[in-house]
């Protein structure tokens, strides 16, 4: 490029015209705008060629008035009227006539801040018919002899006045306030013009919401999660009004929690995961609970206007008893739980709150690994509490179980049999109690089985671990996937039935578990590997010579498990998983 | 041949294999035929031949599955050859089959522990013998 000496942070209007310029050779308008710009500029060919033609004939009669730019304008006229009336001749004609130094506007009121220069250009993006802010540009710079300046004011009185300060300014390196001709709205039309011309090329900034900043990598989820937290909120919180707003941040996140009749089949896809959380990777857990903090926390934000603080700290305490220990499995239930409990027992929501600005804040493991600290922390004192809060939130516990349990039981519903062998248990126990033994019994099970994808059939949609059902003297756990086969079943079943069901499932799940042992035993292992579970999927046909493993996995399993199972070649010659 | 009706486009090994393939299921069809002769007679009910026809077909799939699972089974254990364990693990579903395989196994074992001693005694009998034969061979 000419202009390789001035950087990219100043783009003048000079350099970049002879970008344009240099690195495109004169053909058509369309062609000719690619460049600098880059593909926005190519829409813009033939209307902007067309506004060119219509722009040049009419200002070529106002310019004879002005004595200094007449010689210039005439020239450039002439040589615009007899060569094609072409962005690039009046680039040139710019070039020609333009000072060499940067625009007239001193740095400083042109740096200020891109929020005005983002407002003027969405001003300029109005007026015009281009689509994009950075093609706007263009074609007001390519035609300084046309209105350009004029539709700042979008006054068509004022063109001409417009027109001929701006040719002034570019001729004679002053600024444009000291034009000859100056008005205020013009003046600041035309600094916004050089101001936006200085910056044409930046990027506006689009202001992301600080108050979630791991959403965007958050995987989508269902919406229909969306309603049930909706109301349970209405139902908890005395906020009459609900931002529709809030909730679909909401419903970006991860939501699996809400296992109300309403929604009993919510993605486990991260509800399950806190169950994992020893064997899988942690800050996904922490992350997806801080995040479901933020959501909770920012849902009474956002209605009190007040991100990051809920100004109404009951109302935001309750709905976060909810939707915690619903969204979340024991583990993160019974601290989320404790957590919400605390701050309205006791008083010390202003703990809470910070907890959940630092949640709010930048890295989630950290928050949330301070935050289970934390929380496991206030564990004794809140159990007092909880005891008491039962009676209060009698009902709410109820809720909290049933959801975890469903939450549970969803978990385990997807691919992962391994996760839904805890499930039976968590529901009935005490959250708090069972969060020690569970997981860590949980997890050796866990490790060793894999994955089980979906497959159409209901009985290996439902897997749960047999063995540890049989300890369990409470069968609530298969209870979720019998209302899962209810639904699937798409006709009313008599409790009889579900029973029936139940007794199968758990069956069935035995016998996967025992053939597991067998397989591993076979094997001369003691710890149930992938092989094993493989071997018992071609006894099931699920796996055959034509559908491998791999092919059910990319078919039933999110990305995210995928990755963890079938090996990949990442940057540097590694794999992973490591064979 | 009868079967170049069904196969005349394949090729002479697959003709070959088909017709083997049908021998195989005639006999299987016979040995099911005789064991349900036996069972009806035992419980004094009448099979037609359909039936028996059908027994037949499913006992020949059935073999064919068990074929794969001990294959199967074999591989899990790292092991190139089908054993007496990978058969116990086919048949752990149904427990009498399973037990009176376990027996079944057993004796073989225990058939074969005396067979191995038998022989090592014989061995060792014969290589002293000879070797007798040679030393007082050589002495002499």
């Amino acid at each position: 490029m000419a202009d390789g000496d001035i950087s990219d942070n100043e783009p003048t209007t000079r350099t970049l015209l002879r970008r344009v310029l240099d690195t495109e050779a004169p053909r058509t308008p369309r062609r000719r705008q690619s460049t600098r710009a880059g593909v926005q500029r190519t829409p813009l060919g033939t209307p902007f060629s067309m506004r060119l033609r219509s722009q040049t004939k009419t200002t070529a009669g106002r310019q004879p008035h002005r004595a200094r730019s007449i010689g210039r304008l005439a020239h450039i006229q002439t040589r615009g009227q007899l060569k094609e009336q072409t962005p690039r001749t009046l680039l040139e004609n710019i070039l020609l006539t333009a000072p060499e130094s940067s625009m007239v506007m001193p740095e400083s009121a042109v740096k200020p801040v891109p929020a005005p220069q983002v407002v003027q250009v969405v001003q300029f993006s109005r007026r015009e018919s281009s689509p994009g802010s950075l093609e706007l540009q263009l074609p007001e710079l390519n035609a300084p002899t046309t209105l350009a300046p004029g539709r700042l004011t979008s006054g068509r009185r004022k063109k001409r006045l417009r027109l001929s300060e701006f040719q002034q300014g570019m001729d004679q390196e002053l600024p444009l306030s000291q034009g000859p001709v100056t008005e205020p709205p013009g003046n600041t039309g035309a600094s916004s013009l050089s101001s936006s011309l200085n910056l044409t090329f930046a990027t506006p900034l689009l202001p992301q919401s600080v108050q979630r900043p791991g959403l965007a990598r958050r995987p989508p989820t269902r919406r229909a999660v969306d309603v049930g937290i909706f109301l349970q909120d209405l139902q908890d919180t005395s906020v009459a009004t609900a931002f529709p707003g809030d909730r679909t941040p909401v419903a970006t996140l991860p939501t699996d929690t809400v296992l109300e009749d309403t929604q009993p089949f919510s993605q486990p896809l991260i509800g399950r995961s806190p169950s994992v959380h020893h064997s899988l990777p942690y800050p996904s857990l922490s992350a997806e609970r801080t995040v479901s903090r933020r959501t909770r926390s920012s849902g009474p934000g956002l209605q009190n206007n007040s991100p990051g603080k809920p100004a109404q700290l009951l109302a935001g305490k309750a709905e976060e008893v909810d939707a915690l220990a619903m969204r979340f499995p024991n583990t993160s239930s019974g601290t989320s739980g404790v957590d919400g409990l605390e701050p309205l027992l006791g008083g010390v929501g202003e703990e809470v709150e910070e907890r959940m600005e630092e949640s709010m804040s930048l890295s989630e493991v950290k928050e949330a690994t301070g935050a289970q600290a934390s929380a496991r922390a206030e564990e004794p004192e809140a159990h007092t509490e909880v005891a008491e809060a039962e009676g209060s939130w009698g009902a709410i516990e109820e809720k909290e179980l049933e959801g975890s349990s469903g939450d549970k039981d969803t978990e385990g519903r997807t691919a992962r049999p391994e996760l839904a062998s805890s499930t039976p248990e968590f529901p009935r126990a005490r959250q708090l109690e069972f969060l020690e033994p569970a997981p860590p019994t949980s997890t050796a099970v866990l490790s060793s089985e894999p994955l089980e994808p979906l497959s159409a059939r209901l009985p290996t949609r439902l897997q749960t671990a047999g063995p540890r059902l049989r300890q369990d003297p409470y069968k609530m756990g298969l209870s979720h996937y019998a209302k899962l086969f209810s639904f699937y079943a798409k006709m009313p079943m008599e409790k009889k039935a579900l029973e029936m069901v139940e007794k199968c499932l758990d069956k069935y799940f035995q016998r996967l578990c025992d053939d597991l042992d067998v397989f591993a035993a076979h094997a001369g292992r003691k710890t149930v590997r992938l092989e094993d579970l493989e071997l018992l999927m071609r006894r099931q046909g699920l796996v055959t010579d034509r559908v491998s493993l791999h092919v059910l996995v990319e078919q039933h399993l999110p990305l995210e498990y995928r990755q963890l199972l079938i090996p990949c070649a990442f940057s540097g010659n590694t794999v992973f998983p490591a064979q | 041949m009868e079967n170049d009706g069904k196969r005349s486009c394949l090729q002479p090994p697959h003709e070959v294999f088909w017709f083997l393939l049908q021998r195989l299921k005639a006999a299987v069809h016979y040995t099911v035929g005789c064991l349900c002769e036996e069972v009806a007679s035992d419980k004094e009910v009448q099979l037609s031949r359909q039936t028996i026809a059908a027994i037949s077909e499913v006992t020949f799939r059935q073999c064919e599955s068990f074929a794969k699972d001990l294959e199967m089974f074999a591989r899990h254990a790292k092991r190139s050859t089908i054993n007496t364990e990978d058969v116990k693990l086919l048949a752990r579903r149904s427990n009498s089959l399973l037990k009176y395989i376990t027996e079944k196994s057993e004796e073989f074992n225990v058939e074969r522990k005396t067979k191995k001693k038998k022989k090592l005694e014989d061995e060792n009998k014969d290589s002293l013998e000879p070797a007798e034969a040679g030393g007082v061979g050589s002495e002499n």
